[in-house]
C-alpha cells in the first residue's frame, strides 16, 4: 500500500465527490437489496391472504426500489468518475511539481525514448484505483454490514452466516488473490516485452536477416516469444476468471446456508415462514454486489505497480545548490572534465581542458558521438562530470544553482519545443516583457520577418518546417539577450548561405559576447576565433581555422572527406 | 468483424463446449430458482420438517456447484478460444511479413507493422473472450429461460415477448446517441490528453526560459476542463444504462402486477409457480444487458480487426527461386528489368552487365531510384519486367540460398540484434565459427582492438538495435560479419560522412580488402569511389540514364560532368 500513499491522499483531496459516491453506490445497493427482499416477502404474504392492499403495496414498492436504484446508481457513477478524474489532475499536477526541477538532467539519465509516453500512461492507468480498487470494497462491505443488520433482527444464525460470507468475499478472497498475483505478475509484461522486442528485430532486421539466410530461424524465435506472451496472457486471464468463480461461488454458498439455517428454523418454528423467502432474497441481493470486487486483485495489482514506477521516476534529489554565476562577461574553463553516462562502460568525455575567453567565438566540431553534445550538457550543468571541473569566471560551476546558471545563458539546444499557440506566445517565453517590436527584430534577424506573430503555431510546432523552428529558437535566444550563447548545432536544417549570414550579423552585434556553437559541418569556420576538435570524447585538436588548415592533422583530414561527399 | 467471426467459429470444439456449457448454466439457473422456491414452499406452506427438505437442499447445493462450474468453464473456454485465435492471427501475420518482399527495402513501415503484431492482435481479444461466450449464453439461456416461464404462466411469457424487444431498440437508439456524443468530443478530448505529453516534451525548454513553476497550474486547469468533457460523454453513457434500467424494471414491474393480480384477486395461480416466475423474470432481463455490454466490447475490437484483414488481403508478389547453385565469381547481367509497385515509383527497364570482379557505382539524386534498382538486383524485391541473369542463369532457376550465402548487403544504417558480439558477427556464417576465424574477421574490420577493450569481450552483450555501439563501431561490426561470410558479390550502400576519421579509412581498407574477391555494386556517395568504379551507372528519376567509366561519361555525358564540376567547386585541391 505505501506505493499508492501519494494517490490515496490526493483521492481523499475530492472527499465529497468521494463521499457522495460511496452514499449513492450504498443506497443503489440496498435499494437493490431492498428491491429482491420485497418481492420476496410480498408474494410469500400474498399467498396467505387475498388483500388487495398487499397487490397495491407489492407493485408500488417494487417500483419504488426500482427507480430508486437505477437513479441512485447513476449518480454513484457519474460522483465516482468525477472524483476520479479530479484526483488524475491533481496527480498530473503534483507529479509535473515533482519532475520539473529534475529536468532536464532526468530526461538524459533515462535514455529510454518512451519515458514521457509511459509516465502519461501510467498516470492514466491510475484512474482504476478509486473505481475499481479503493471503493468497491468499502461500499460493497456497507451493503452487507447492513444486510447483517437486518438479518439480525429476524435470525442471529442467518446474519452469522452472511457476516462469514462477506468476509470472505470482502477481506479473504481479495487480499489471498492479490499476494497470489503479485508473486506472478511480472510474466506479462516481460514477456510482452521480450515479444515487442522481438518484432522490432524482425521487421527492422529484416534485410540482413534475409541476406544472411536467418530468416527462418528468427520467424520461429518471434513465434516462440509470441507463444510465451499468449501463455502469459492466457495464464492471467484464467487467474482472473478463478478468482471471478470463486468469488460467485462464495457468494451463492452464503445464500445457500442462509436458506439452509433458514428452512430448519422454520420448520422447528422458530422463524415465521412468512419472512424465509424474504431473508434469502435479501441475501441473494446483498451478494449479487461482489461482481467488481473479482477485478480487485488485478487493478490493485496494475495500480501500485504504476504508483511505484511514477514515484522511481522522480527519485532523485533535485540540484539544490545556490551558487550564482559572476555578474558581467566571463570567461569558461574546463579542466580535465570527464563524463560517462550510466550504464556506459566508456567514456563520453575524458580529460578535456580548454579556455575560451570572454567575448571569444568557439566551434566544436568532431563526428556523431565524439562528445560534442555531452560536452555543452555538462556547460548546462544539465549533466554533472565524473571529474574535473567546469568554472566560469572565477567560480565552479558545481556550486551554481542550474536555474541561474540557465537564467544567463542564451541556448538552443538541438531539439527545442514549441508549445501550441501563437508565434508570439512561443517567443514571449523568452522574454515576456519584450515589446512587439523586439519581437519583430528578433524575427526579423533570424530572416523570419514574413511571419505573423499572430500566426498559430501547432502543437509540437508541426506546422513549421526543421529550419524555421531552428531559427524560432535562435530568435528566442536572441529575446533572452545575455551575454553567453551555447548553440547545439542550431542551424543543422538551414541552409549554409543563410545560417552564415545570421552569424555575421549576431557577431557584429555584439562582438563582446560569448558563443559558442556546436556544428554539425565545416563550412564557415574561418570567422571562429577557436575551433575545438573532438573524436571520441577526446579532445584533440584545437586552433583556428587558418592553423588547423596547415597543421594538415585530424581536422584537415575531415576537411577533406566532407569536400568528397556527393550529397 | 465477418473474418473474426470465421475465426471464432473455426474453432468448432471451443464453441460447441461453449453451447454446452451455455446450456448447463441455464439449467443450473433454473434449478437453483426451482430448488430454492421448493424448499421455501415446503416448510413455508407445507410445513414440511427439515428432514424432508434435506434432498432439496442437496439438490440446490449440486445445481450451485453446477452453476458455478459452468461459469468458470464458460469464462475458461472464452479465454482460451482468445488466446487461440490471436496465436493464429499472429502466425498468419508473421508468415504474411516473411513472405513480404517489399518488407526489406520499405523499412519505414516496420513501426506500424509491430503495432500490428502486437496491440491491433490484442485489442481483438474482447471480441474472442467476451463477446462470443456473451453471444452463445444469449442464444440459449434466455430461451430456455422463457420456455419454463411459458410453461409455468403463459401469460408472463407473453408480457415478456412484448417487451424484451425494447431492450436491444432502445439498447441501439440510444448506443447510437451515445457514439454521436462521442464522437463531437472526441477532438476535444484528445487536445486535453495530448495537452499533459505535450508540457512534458516541453519541460527542457521551460526551465530553460524559467518557465517551469507555472505550468503545474496549467496542467490542473487543463485536467480539469478534461474531466468536465469526459464527464459529458459518460454523463450520457450512464443515462443510456439507466434508460435500459427502467425498461427492464417496467417489464418486471407488469409481470410483479400480473403475478399479483392472478395470485390475490383471481387465485388462479399457487405460490410455487409464481414464486419462481418472479425469480426467472430478472434473470432473463439481465442476460440481455449483460449481451448489450459485451457487444459494445466486441465493437472496440473492429476498428483493429478491420486493420489486420486489410494487412492480411495484402497480396506479395515473392522473389522466385529455382534449384540451380551459384558459384562464384559472379557475372550478373540486367536485362530490361524494370520494378513498379502500385501506382508508386517506377524503375524504367534497363538493361546492363556487371562483369566478374568489377566494381560498379550507382550515382544519382535521392529519390532516383538507386536503392530500388540494388534491391532488384539483390534479388529482394521481384523485378516486375526483364530478366535478371546470373552466370548465364535466368535467377528464376537460381537457388536462393545459394544465393543470399555468395552476397553481402551493406547498407548506411546497419542493424544490430540484440544478443554478444560474437552472435552478430556470427549470423554471417551458417555453421559454426572457430575463434581464429571470428578474430581474424574483427580484426579485418578493425573492430578487434575495441572488442578486446571490453571487459567481456566477444561475449559482450549490444542491446536492443545494437544500442550502446556508435555508427562507426556498427559498421565495423557489420564488415566483420561481411568478412566472415566472404562473400563474392557486394552490395554496398556507401555510408556519409559523420563518421571519425579511423573509422572512414577503416572502412576504406576494408572495403578494398573485401572487393578483391567480390563483384561489388556501390551506391557511390564519394567522388573517390565512383572514379575508382570500373562502371558508373547514373540514374535520374528511375531511368538508367548513362553507363560508362568517369572518363568516358566526363567526356560525353554533360549532366554527369556538370555534377562533378559542381561538386569540386573551387576546392579542387582538396580531392585526389
Amino acid at each position: 500500500m505505501g506505493e499508492l500513499k501519494t494517490v490515496f491522499w490526493l483521492t481523499l483531496k475530492e472527499k465529497r465527490d468521494v463521499a457522495l459516491a460511496i452514499m449513492f453506490g450504498f443506497l443503489a445497493g440496498l435499494a437493490g437489496v431492498a428491491l429482491l427482499g420485497a418481492s420476496g416477502y410480498l408474494i410469500s404474504k400474498a399467498a396467505l391472504t387475498a388483500q388487495m392492499t398487499t397487490l397495491v403495496v407489492m407493485a408500488a414498492s417494487l417500483k419504488l426500489f426500482g427507480f430508486a436504484a437505477a437513479i441512485t446508481r447513476y449518480a454513484e457513477r457519474l460522483f465516482s468518475h468525477r472524483a476520479t478524474f479530479t484526483m488524475l489532475g491533481h496527480l498530473r499536477g503534483s507529479f509535473f511539481e515533482r519532475l520539473a526541477p529534475l529536468a532536464p538532467g532526468i530526461f538524459q539519465r533515462h535514455q529510454s525514448g518512451d519515458l514521457l509516453s509511459r509516465i502519461v500512461g501510467d498516470v492514466e492507468s491510475l484512474q482504476n484505483f478509486l473505481l475499481r480498487v479503493l471503493y468497491p470494497p468499502i461500499v460493497v462491505g456497507m451493503i452487507l454490514v447492513a444486510t447483517v443488520f437486518f438479518t439480525s433482527f429476524y435470525s442471529l444464525p442467518m446474519a452469522l452466516i452472511v457476516l462469514v460470507g462477506a468476509i470472505f468475499v470482502v477481506v479473504i478472497l481479495p487480499a489471498f488473490f492479490a499476494l497470489r498475483r503479485r508473486k506472478k505478475t511480472h510474466a506479462t509484461g516481460e514477456t510482452r516485452g521480450e515479444f515487442a522486442a522481438a518484432s522490432a528485430e524482425f521487421l527492422y532486421g529484416f534485410k540482413d536477416l534475409k541476406i544472411h539466410l536467418a530468416l527462418d530461424q528468427k520467424s520461429a524465435e518471434l513465434q516462440e516469444s509470441a507463444h510465451r506472451y499468449e501463455q502469459a496472457q492466457q495464464n492471467e486471464g484464467l487467474e482472473e476468471n478463478r478468482v471471478q468463480s470463486v468469488n460467485a461461488l462464495v457468494a451463492f454458498l452464503a445464500s445457500f446456508f442462509v436458506l439452509a439455517t433458514g428452512a430448519y428454523f422454520v420448520s422447528i418454528g422458530e422463524l415465521s415462514g412468512l419472512y424465509l423467502a424474504m431473508l434469502v432474497m435479501v441475501s441473494l441481493g446483498a451478494f449479487e454486489n461482489v461482481g467488481p470486487l473479482a477485478a480487485l486483485p488485478a487493478y490493485y495489482e496494475e495500480s501500485r505497480i504504476a504508483a511505484r514506477r511514477l514515484d522511481e521516476v522522480v527519485d532523485e534529489e533535485p540540484d539544490n545548490s545556490t551558487g550564482t554565476m559572476p555578474e558581467g562577461p566571463v570567461d569558461i574553463q574546463a579542466n580535465r572534465i570527464s563524463y560517462r553516462y550510466p550504464n556506459d562502460s566508456r567514456l563520453s568525455l575524458d580529460e578535456v581542458s580548454f579556455q575560451l575567453p570572454q567575448g571569444s567565438k568557439t566551434a566544436i566540431v568532431g563526428p556523431s558521438g565524439s562528445g560534442k553534445s555531452t560536452l555543452l550538457q555538462l556547460l548546462l550543468k544539465v549533466a554533472v562530470p565524473e571529474n574535473g571541473e567546469i568554472r566560469f569566471g572565477n567560480e565552479a560551476l558545481s556550486g551554481m544553482c542550474p536555474e541561474n546558471v540557465w537564467e544567463r545563458m542564451n541556448i538552443v539546444l538541438q531539439e527545442n519545443h514549441f508549445f501550441s499557440g501563437t508565434i508570439e506566445s512561443n517567443l514571449r517565453i523568452a522574454n515576456e516583457q519584450a515589446d512587439t517590436e523586439q519581437l519583430h527584430e528578433a524575427l526579423e534577424l533570424v530572416r523570419l520577418g514574413h511571419l505573423e506573430l499572430s500566426a498559430p503555431v501547432y502543437e509540437k510546432g508541426r506546422n513549421l518546417s526543421g529550419g524555421e523552428k531552428q531559427r524560432l529558437a535562435m530568435a528566442r535566444a536572441f529575446l533572452k539577450g545575455e551575454r553567453l550563447w551555447l548553440l547545439d548545432e542550431p542551424f543543422s536544417s538551414v541552409d549554409g548561405v543563410t545560417a552564415q549570414s545570421i552569424y555575421s550579423e549576431l557577431f557584429t552585434r555584439h562582438p563582446q559576447d560569448t558563443f559558442v556553437i556546436i556544428s554539425h559541418d565545416l563550412s564557415g569556420l574561418e570567422n571562429m576565433d577557436r575551433i575545438l576538435v573532438l573524436e571520441n570524447g577526446r579532445l584533440i585538436e584545437q586552433g583556428n581555422y587558418q592553423e588547423l588548415m596547415e597543421r594538415r592533422g585530424y581536422f584537415f583530414g575531415l576537411k577533406k572527406i566532407e569536400e568528397q561527399v556527393f550529397v | 468483424m465477418g473474418s473474426l467471426k470465421q475465426m471464432a467459429y473455426s474453432q468448432n470444439n471451443r464453441i460447441r463446449l461453449l453451447f454446452l456449457a451455455s446450456l448447463a448454466k441455464g439449467l443450473a439457473m433454473i434449478g437453483q430458482a426451482l430448488f430454492f422456491v421448493w424448499v421455501a414452499d415446503s416448510v413455508f406452506l407445507k410445513s414440511a420438517s427439515f428432514e424432508d427438505v434435506l434432498p432439496l437442499l442437496a439438490a440446490l447445493l449440486a445445481v450451485i456447484l453446477l452453476r458455478a462450474g459452468a461459469s468458470y468453464a464458460i469464462g475458461r473456454l472464452g479465454i482460451t478460444l482468445s488466446v487461440e485465435a490471436r496465436r493464429r492471427l499472429r502466425r498468419e501475420l508473421i508468415a504474411s511479413y516473411k513472405e513480404n518482399p517489399l518488407q526489406g527495402s520499405i523499412a519505414g513501415q516496420s513501426g506500424r507493422k509491430v503495432g500490428l503484431l502486437l496491440e491491433a492482435v490484442d485489442d481483438t481479444d474482447g471480441y474472442f473472450s467476451k463477446y462470443i461466450p456473451q453471444m452463445i449464453q444469449s442464444y440459449t439461456i434466455p430461451l430456455m429461460l422463457l420456455g419454463v416461464i411459458f410453461y409455468l404462466n403463459w401469460t408472463t411469457g407473453l408480457i415478456i415477448l412484448i417487451t424484451a424487444p425494447f431492450i436491444p431498440l432502445f439498447m441501439a437508439i440510444v448506443g447510437k446517441r451515445t457514439k454521436q456524443k462521442a464522437d463531437e468530443k472526441v477532438e476535444q478530448l484528445a487536445g486535453f490528453s495530448g495537452a499533459f505529453l505535450d508540457v512534458l516534451q516541453g519541460l527542457t525548454t521551460l526551465r530553460l526560459f524559467g518557465q517551469a513553476k507555472r505550468q503545474s497550474d496549467t496542467i490542473r486547469d487543463n485536467s480539469l476542463k478534461f474531466r468536465d468533457s469526459t464527464m459529458d460523454v459518460l454523463k450520457s453513457a450512464f443515462l443510456s444504462s439507466l434508460t435500459l434500467e427502467y425498461i427492464s424494471m417496467l417489464s418486471i414491474g407488469i409481470v410483479a402486477l400480473e403475478i399479483g393480480l392472478r395470485l390475490v384477486v383471481f387465485d388462479s395461480i399457487t405460490f410455487f409457480p409464481a414464486f419462481l416466475v418472479m425469480l426467472l423474470v430478472p434473470d432473463f432481463f439481465n442476460l440481455l444487458k449483460e449481451f448489450g455490454s459485451a457487444f459494445h466490447t466486441a465493437r472496440g475490437s473492429a476498428a483493429s480487426a478491420e486493420l489486420l484483414t486489410e494487412e492480411l488481403a495484402k497480396n506479395h508478389q515473392p522473389v522466385e527461386w529455382g534449384e540451380f547453385p551459384v558459384n562464384a565469381p559472379i557475372e550478373l547481367a540486367v536485362e530490361q528489368v524494370g520494378f513498379q509497385y502500385g501506382e508508386g515509383f517506377q524503375l524504367e527497364p534497363a538493361s546492363f552487365k556487371l562483369d566478374a570482379g568489377t566494381s560498379t557505382a550507382l550515382v544519382g539524386a535521392s529519390g532516383s531510384g538507386k536503392s530500388t534498382l540494388m534491391n532488384v538486383m539483390a534479388g529482394l524485391l521481384p523485378a516486375t519486367s526483364g530478366r535478371l541473369l546470373i552466370n548465364g542463369l535466368p535467377q528464376k532457376q537460381v537457388s536462393e540460398d545459394e544465393w543470399f550465402g555468395q552476397l553481402s548487403y551493406i547498407t548506411q544504417d546497419p542493424y544490430l540484434f540484440a544478443g554478444t558480439i560474437k552472435e552478430n558477427i556470427e549470423l554471417g556464417s551458417n555453421q559454426a565459427v572457430a575463434k581464429q576465424e571470428l578474430i581474424a574477421a574483427a580484426q579485418k574490420a578493425g573492430i578487434l582492438e575495441l572488442v578486446e577493450s571490453l571487459p567481456e569481450g566477444f561475449d559482450t552483450v549490444i542491446g536492443e538495435a545494437g544500442r550502446g555501439l556508435s555508427g562507426g563501431e556498427k559498421q565495423r561490426l557489420v564488415l566483420a560479419r561481411a568478412f566472415l561470410k566472404k562473400p563474392s558479390l557486394l552490395f554496398f550502400d556507401e555510408p556519409t560522412a559523420g563518421l571519425d576519421l579511423h573509422t572512414e579509412q577503416v572502412l576504406q581498407r576494408a572495403i578494398e580488402e573485401l572487393s578483391k574477391e567480390a563483384t561489388v555494386i556501390t551506391i557511390a556517395h564519394r567522388l573517390h569511389t565512383i572514379r575508382n568504379a570500373s562502371r558508373i551507372i547514373v540514374l535520374d528519376a528511375g531511368k538508367v540514364e548513362a553507363i560508362g567509366t568517369h572518363e568516358e561519361l566526363m567526356d560525353s555525358f554533360s549532366p554527369y560532368r556538370s555534377m562533378i564540376e559542381a561538386q569540386q567547386g573551387g576546392k579542387q585541391a582538396w580531392v585526389n
